[in-house]
């Protein structure tokens, strides 16, 4: 047996508490809420209500609700749904669930006990209650006599607006519903032309799912859909005609004989129209109203969070003003800020998440402001009150946010002077601050403004160098293999220089005396030119042979033939030397670099 | 003809050497005004000489202290930004930069940056443009000699080939190092709110809605300009339109 001295007991015993404390907080936190509720608290005894079960909660599986025992119903499963939201990091389910409820017999029942067992803790919804009426029917006399045609006949289908409120206030909700009901099969989807809503903003709630509901003896299909009109104006407005085509079974008037089982049915288009409906729109009233009242309408509720509680001297603190509620919400104005001297403040956003709860259009919106306090301490922020005007009570109502409490520090490191480190802004950043570095005494390099190196001709002349170097290089590279792997195109390169060459060796032997050995030298120099040119041995080259390759390499006749007759004037000076005098030696040396220019301008050559 | 030449370079000298006087006389005029406190007086001088259109960042600097005593925390900025952008290495300027923004109410909060590029940003912010391209220039010709080396005489061994490739990374990266310091400095447009209520707008139009309040000394990039107005884009990647006219771009 486990002993405990008397301190230890009662630290085990709190020390107990505090967990059962604590799993008991969030096991609440996990299911918030079972909601029960009816689409009708009235019907008839062969008509059906729904029942929804909404169970809302942070766990990730919410349990399946226990009914209780309803022996005066017969009850009916209508499947589930479920939505997820994510809001301020925590997930939030909501799991719904429906049921089909038919009565038994007439009278007025509770439905109490609804509930759900989560982790050993039982949570139970609220009561409702549905009156079952024993005539059969829960139809206004207003409407069975709508359904009644002249001739009193019950009508087969038929369209019909209805309004919550003909004399609401200015920006009130009011609720339009058309109902329409159809006592023959339908084919196809009908087609509804939206009733015109001027002088009001428009929500459209939904359509609700269709229901029977038994008029006079014969089975209506019910659908409705729901709209939130929100007037503008005071005074009287007119909600215009809905007008729906749909194509319904036709009402045989005699028996076909050819539809023996009564299977094919035809269909016939009609229009049901709605009557325009007058709504007197009432003005706010002028007793009691608030004078920075913003004309907002509704039901309502305001908060304050501050998304830090201790902050440095001009750093900001955002603050976010969550208005919540049902009505008009985009008429909601920010909440009007106090003056404050402490703070500067800053709009930073504002946002509105519209939703629609019972056929009620509310919603949230946020405003978000920044808040820099300017000087150190324990600063609040006051409590904002927020007015509307509540339709329901009639009367003006105020919502208020608690006040936030920051706490201010200096900053590390802050070196402004210490006798007016905070107080303004203009002291802490005008002619007194000392606390900048000093200006400059030297002008500096003056350059032209927005000049880049990049763009200048230095630069780009700088960087071209070394391409064309690299180029220059790798063209005489190439050109030196060439000349050294190529004999042909090595002699053809050269021919030139060796003529020039071979010139000046008989320019200097052109005298009288050594007239042989000049024109042996100019006739090889004149061969050997075109032999280095075609890469052939100028050795055995005939005057002949020469005729021939300069006439295949497309010479021109006088050429050649020029050619030609220098080769055998050279043969005959060198052969006949006395017949040479000096001019004729200086002649045929021009004429020799003539030639040679000349046969270098032959194309392949 | 040798005669007139010298008569030209002798023409230039004096002008550049009278240009540089008027603009030294004028510097040291804007620096007694601030020094008696007229600041304003002295930002005019000093926009004087900017409105030449030669600037350097001792005019920009001084320029952004005369604002900062005025208490126009807005235009202190931007001009503490432009000496910074003409001399990032700087101390004082770094220094009066960081203390003015101090004093920028509004910090953004929800900045996410990329680390890699910051990480280049901040290596990159104490060079300029012109000293990266030139570096850009040197390896660049160091890789020119080398291909010369190889292809236009021939040689042919492992340290050159190694060189070769060593030379193509380097050149490479220093090439984008310098591709990125100029979108950032030069393609890319900077602004900074100067005026003491900026509403920055859902559009470009005064119509719009108000998305967001800025504040003097903020820093916003531009994206794009209609009308009146700039798109722009703040440091937690929030946009919105503002009015040119509440803005000096750096």
């Amino acid at each position: 047996m486990l002993s405990l001295r008397p301190d230890s007991r009662i630290i085990f015993l709190l020390a107990l508490l505090s967990v059962c404390l604590v799993s008991s907080l969030s096991a609440t936190d996990e299911v918030a809420q079972i909601k029960v509720s009816l689409d009708r608290d009235t019907i008839g005894l062969d008509e059906q209500a729904i029942m929804i079960v909404e169970i809302s909660g942070t766990a990730q599986n919410l349990p399946r609700p226990i009914l209780p025992t309803l022996g005066m119903f017969e009850v009916y499963s209508q499947g589930r749904s479920s939505n997820v939201s994510i809001y301020n990091g925590k997930v939030e389910s909501t799991v719904t669930y429906r049921y089909m409820v038919l009565p038994q017999r007439a009278g007025t029942f509770p439905i109490r006990g609804v509930a759900l067992v989560h982790k050993n803790k039982r949570y139970e919804g609220n009561p409702v209650e549905l009156t079952v009426i024993s005539q059969g029917t829960s139809a206004s006399k207003d409407l069975q006599n709508k359904l009644e045609d002249s001739k009193g006949k019950s009508r087969d289908y038929y369209m019909d607006a209805v309004v919550s409120n003909k004399n609401p206030y200015v920006n009130q909700q009011v609720t339009l519903t058309l109902k329409i009901y159809f006592a023959v099969q339908t084919y196809g989807s009908p087609e509804l032309s939206e009733p015109s809503t001027t002088g009001f903003w428009t929500e459209i709630v939904g359509n609700k799912a269709p229901y029977l509901q038994k008029i006079k003896g014969r089975r209506y299909k019910v659908i409705e859909r729901k709209y939130a009109l929100f007037p503008t104006q005071t005074g009287k407005l007119t909600i215009g005609r809905a007008i729906l085509s749909a194509t319904v079974a036709r009402r045989r008037t005699r028996k076909d004989p050819f539809d023996v089982f009564g299977m094919f049915g035809s269909g016939e288009e009609v229009k049901m129209r709605t009557i325009p409906v007058d709504i007197e729109v009432k003005k706010l009233p002028t007793s009691g109203r608030p004078k920075d009242f913003t004309g907002t309408i509704g039901r309502f509720t305001i908060t304050a969070t501050a998304n830090k509680r201790k902050v440095d001297v001009n750093q900001p603190v955002s603050v976010t003003f969550r208005i919540n509620g049902t009505g008009n919400i985009k008429s909601v104005a920010a909440p009007i800020l106090p003056d404050m001297k402490e703070f500067r403040i800053y709009r930073a956003s504002s946002s509105e998440n519209i939703s629609k709860v019972d056929d009620k259009i509310g919603g949230t919106k946020i405003f978000e402001e920044v808040f820099i306090p300017k000087v150190p301490g324990q600063l609040t922020i006051p409590s904002l009150s927020f007015n509307y005007f509540d339709p329901d009570k009639g009367r003006y109502e105020i919502a208020s946010t608690k006040p936030i409490t920051l706490h201010v520090s200096k900053p590390e490191g802050y070196v402004a002077d210490p006798e007016v480190p905070y107080a303004e802004p203009e002291m802490t950043i005008g002619a007194n601050a000392n606390d900048i570095r000093h200006i400059k005494n030297d002008p500096g390099e003056l350059k032209q403004a927005d000049q880049l190196i990049l763009l200048k001709p230095l630069y780009l002349v700088v960087n071209s160098i070394p391409v064309i170097l690299l180029a220059g290089m790798i063209a005489f590279r190439i050109r030196r293999e060439k000349l050294a792997g190529d004999i042909g195109y090595a002699r053809s390169r050269s021919a030139s220089k060796m003529a020039r060459k071979r010139l000046s060796t008989a320019k200097a032997k052109a005298q009288v005396e050594t007239s042989t050995e000049f024109y042996a030298e100019l006739s090889f120099a004149v061969l050997s030119y075109v032999s280095d040119k075609l890469n052939i041995s100028p050795h055995g080259l005939t005057t002949e042979k020469l005729a021939l390759l300069l006439r295949e390499k497309s010479a021109e006749e006088q050429l050649i033939s020029d050619v030609s007759e220098f080769l055998k004037q050279c043969d005959f000076a060198r052969f006949a030397p006395s017949a040479v005098d000096q001019a004729k030696i200086t002649a045929s040396l021009a004429d020799a670099e003539f030639l040679i220019v000349r046969i270098e301008g032959v194309s392949c050559v | 003809m040798y005669r007139i030449i010298i008569i030209i370079a002798m023409l230039i000298l004096i002008a550049g050497s009278a240009m540089g006087e008027t603009y030294a006389e004028a510097f040291q005029s804007a620096n007694k005004q601030y020094e008696s406190k007229h600041f304003e007086q002295a930002i005019s001088k000093y926009n004087e000489i900017l409105g030449t259109g030669f600037e350097s960042s001792a005019i920009y600097f001084n320029l952004g202290n005369a604002y900062f005593k005025k208490g126009d925390l807005g235009n202190a900025i931007v001009n503490y930004r432009r000496a910074e952008r003409l001399d990032p290495t700087d101390d004082d300027i770094a220094e009066n930069l960081s203390f003015a923004r101090n004093y920028t109410a509004i910090q953004m909060e929800g900045v996410e940056l990329n680390p890699i590029r910051n990480f280049i940003a901040v290596t990159l912010k104490p060079y300029q443009l012109n000293l990266l391209a030139w570096v850009s220039s040197l390896c660049f010709i160091f890789l020119m000699i080398l291909l010369t080396v190889r292809f236009g005489l021939g040689f042919k061994n492992r340290t050159l080939r190694g060189s070769i490739v060593a030379g193509i990374t380097l050149l490479l990266v220093v090439s984008l190092l310098t591709t990125y310091k100029y979108r950032i400095d030069y393609l890319t447009d900077y602004a900074v709110l100067v005026a003491e209520d900026v509403p920055i707008h859902t559009g470009p139009t005064n119509a719009s809605d108000i998305e967001l309040q800025g504040m003097p000394g903020m820093e916003v990039e531009i994206l794009s300009a209609s009308g009146d107005y700039y798109n722009v884009l703040f440091e937690n990647k929030r946009r919105g339109w503002v009015h040119k006219e509440l803005v000096a771009v750096i």
